[in-house]
């Protein structure tokens, strides 16, 4: 036990503590140079009229809904690496390289291949495709944010699967050979039943993740635009604190993500853990 | 011999504290640039003269975080004595946390121009402003000369304007106008560049007080032409993915586009074009409205202006008339003087000596200045409004959305900010 306590008291001081300072906060009027009055639900009333607050849990859906490919793609070319491929120590280093990369260094190169005047409209135009402003439509603006932050996550989902690939049983693939089970066979009915506990730790943290760790791609990509195309509840908390000067409905929409993640992430181990035992 | 330690290290301590509460903190994200490093040094020199065993720390902030990283200080008492912000919005979010400055500097204050965005809900002075900040055109003289236009000769009215982006626009290239919308600053800037004119003066004290309001017609007709001349291809494309700082000013600089909404002071303004461009490549002229007001005159199209940046006192302060004195030097003529000619700003005390600049650009900036200046209109708008201004402006940009429902939709936040 007295082993544990500095552990202890470290989330009790920087976790704990500040979450229920949070929510007191969340609780009040508060703006950066007045501590305000106690208005209780206010702020949570305020989100529910706040079209910003309903934009951004809009997006959150979307963003939501992206997490099966999110933890797909990953997996298949991990299995692809550990059927042995010609080259799978490259590819396992070039598949991993983005996940070094801080995502602001990554908003600032897509920022340049993305722009209207940039490479991939160039390229577009070799083509005779007329360009497109990827970043300045809402239509485009989302679904490109989603596919640059998976491509800089993915390499980390390919390392972790490959190493629940390597506790899948090699005699029962073999065996599934040997009964002449085709490649997709083996894989859907031998490796990928294996692979669950990884599937579900890799869903829970990459639902955690996206909800909680885009904010540097999405400041430095679109700043949350055009209009508020792709403002994630992260990327409001800090727009009402930063630009409003309101850290008592920032803290209460924090609150909000807050269990909003929590309850996901409790279900989705739920749901998964439940399959696993049938 | 550790007690002998322990009492050495309380008795410095002890000796140290005055010195140590003499100390006065200035924030502000200026301190790290080059330009501005004989004027802080002077600010300095001047106050530690005056103030023998006090200290004028400097403070550099980082730019983009920094009224996150304000407001966090703030709200845990942990702010600098001495407080850096822009004038408008930014400025009047803060007035809760610093103190009025009319009885503190009284010799001061009426030398000082632009003060109104510094001026908290109770008319009182929160902020001493250092320099002016105001919009106007900068143009490009060889690509005006290459499509046919005489370079001497700007556009005064918007009919003149919309003949001059037609020639553009007959080229094909480079574009009429730079446009970096990303962070939804270039709709700030036109909005006060097209209210200019085309606002009376009760208007744009109505506007500020909240009277007047986005759907209203004189407001409703600067989104349109913000819609009209987008679709009429004013603009390079890609503008609602391009970044202001620095890029859009870069991009001026090297003829993408032919003209750019700029600043008078700090970055992207006359000394800086001037200094890349060269003084003969590059013109200014304040920018035409759609409509003219009744109070106002054709052709003669005013120069929005206001306080650009400004230092105010930390209520909370362990010094505080240490810190008004701080700020008193910070924005007295003679330390001002290099913050003028070292960074092309334009100072807010009238008793600043900018004769020694030889620049004709300026010369034309400071004679609109005396005659034709009007309020910033985005300046004396609630940074909520500014907000959801940059949303809905990237939206109306891409067609996105409809003038009146932007219009709407900026009603609803102006009520909720400024309610009457």
């Amino acid at each position: 036990m007295l082993f544990l306590l500095p552990a202890i008291l470290l989330v009790l001081v920087f976790r704990i503590f500040p979450l229920f300072w949070g929510f007191g906060i969340s609780l009040t009027s508060a703006t950066s140079t007045d501590p305000g009055q106690f208005i209780g639900a206010g702020n949570y009333l305020r989100a529910l009229d706040d079209p910003n607050f309903r934009s951004a849990m809009a997006n959150a859906v979307v963003v939501l809904l992206s997490v099966p490919i999110f933890v797909t793609i990953p997996m298949l070319l991990a299995i692809l690496i550990h059927q042995g491929v010609p080259g799978r120590t490259f590819f396992r280093s070039v598949y991993f390289f983005p996940a070094i990369l801080s995502s602001v260094i990554i908003g600032s190169i897509f920022s340049v291949v993305l722009s209207f005047n940039g490479n991939l409209n160039a390229l577009l135009g070799i083509a005779g495709i007329s360009g497109v402003d990827w970043l300045g439509h809402s239509a485009t603006a989302l679904p490109v944010t989603l596919a640059i932050q998976c491509w800089s996550t993915f390499g980390m989902g390919v390392l972790i699967f490959l190493a629940g690939l390597s506790t899948v049983s090699k005699e029962m693939v073999e065996a599934a050979r040997l009964d002449g089970a085709k490649m997709w066979q083996i894989w859907w009915h031998v490796i990928i039943p294996e692979l669950r506990p990884i599937i579900e730790f890799s869903t829970v943290i990459t639902t955690i993740g996206l909800l909680t760790s885009m904010f540097g791609l999405i400041y430095v990509l679109t700043g949350g635009g055009p209009g508020t195309a792709t403002t994630v509840p992260e990327y409001l908390i800090w727009a009402a604190q930063g630009k409003l000067n309101r850290p008592a409905y920032a803290a209460a929409v924090s609150m909000v993500l807050f269990f909003m993640t929590s309850i996901l992430a409790w279900l989705q181990i739920r749901i998964l853990s439940r399959n696993a035992n049938i | 011999m550790q007690k002998l330690k322990i009492l050495t290290a309380i008795a410095t301590m002890v000796v140290a504290s005055p010195a140590l509460a003499q100390e006065i903190t200035v924030w502000d994200v200026n301190v790290d640039d080059a330009a501005h490093a004989t004027y802080y040094d002077h600010a300095k020199a001047a106050f530690e003269a005056a103030h023998p065993g006090a200290t004028l720390n400097l403070l550099s902030q980082p730019d983009a975080e920094y009224y996150t990283l304000l407001g966090t200080a703030l709200a845990s008492k942990a702010g600098p004595d001495v407080i850096w912000a822009n004038g408008g919005a930014q400025a009047k979010a803060l007035v809760g946390g610093l103190i009025p400055l009319d009885d503190k500097l009284p010799d001061l204050i009426p030398k000082l121009v632009g003060k109104s965005a510094f001026t908290g809900p109770d008319g009182k002075l929160y902020f001493i402003p250092t320099t002016l900040q105001g919009h106007v055109v900068y143009y490009n003289k060889a690509l005006y000369k290459a499509a046919g236009l005489d370079p001497e000769k700007p556009p005064t009215s918007w009919a003149e304007l919309t003949k001059v982006c037609d020639a553009f626009k007959a080229q094909g290239k480079p574009a009429c106008f730079m446009m970096a919308n990303k962070e939804g600053y270039n709709a700030e800037f036109f909005l006060s560049e097209a209210a200019n004119q085309s606002l009376t003066a009760q208007q744009q004290a109505d506007w500020l007080a909240g009277k007047l309001h986005w759907s209203d017609p004189p407001i409703k007709t600067i989104l349109q032409a913000w819609v009209d001349t987008a679709k009429n291809g004013w603009y390079q494309e890609g503008g609602n993915s391009q970044t202001m700082f620095m890029d859009e000013f870069a991009l001026f600089e090297q003829g993408v586009g032919a003209n750019v909404m700029g600043l008078l002071s700090n970055v992207a303004h006359w000394k800086q074009f001037e200094t890349n461009m060269g003084v003969d490549k590059v013109g200014v002229y304040p920018m035409p409205s759609p409509t003219v007001a009744a109070d106002q005159h054709e052709g003669a199209p005013g120069v929005p202006l206001d306080g650009g940046v400004g230092y105010g006192v930390n209520k909370d302060s362990a010094n505080i008339d240490l810190a008004v004195d701080a700020v008193r030097i910070l924005a007295s003529p003679e330390v001002l003087s290099y913050l003028v000619n070292d960074t092309g700003s334009v100072p807010a005390n009238t008793e600043v000596n900018t004769s020694g600049i030889d620049s004709p650009g300026l010369k034309q900036i400071m004679g609109w200045l005396a005659t034709r200046a009007v309020p910033t209109t985005h300046a004396n708008s609630s940074a909520a409004e500014l907000d959801e201004w940059h949303h809905q402006s990237q939206l109306l940009f891409n067609g996105e959305t409809t003038v009146d429902q932007a219009a709407t939709a900026l009603d609803k936040v102006q009520a909720e900010a400024k309610p009457q």
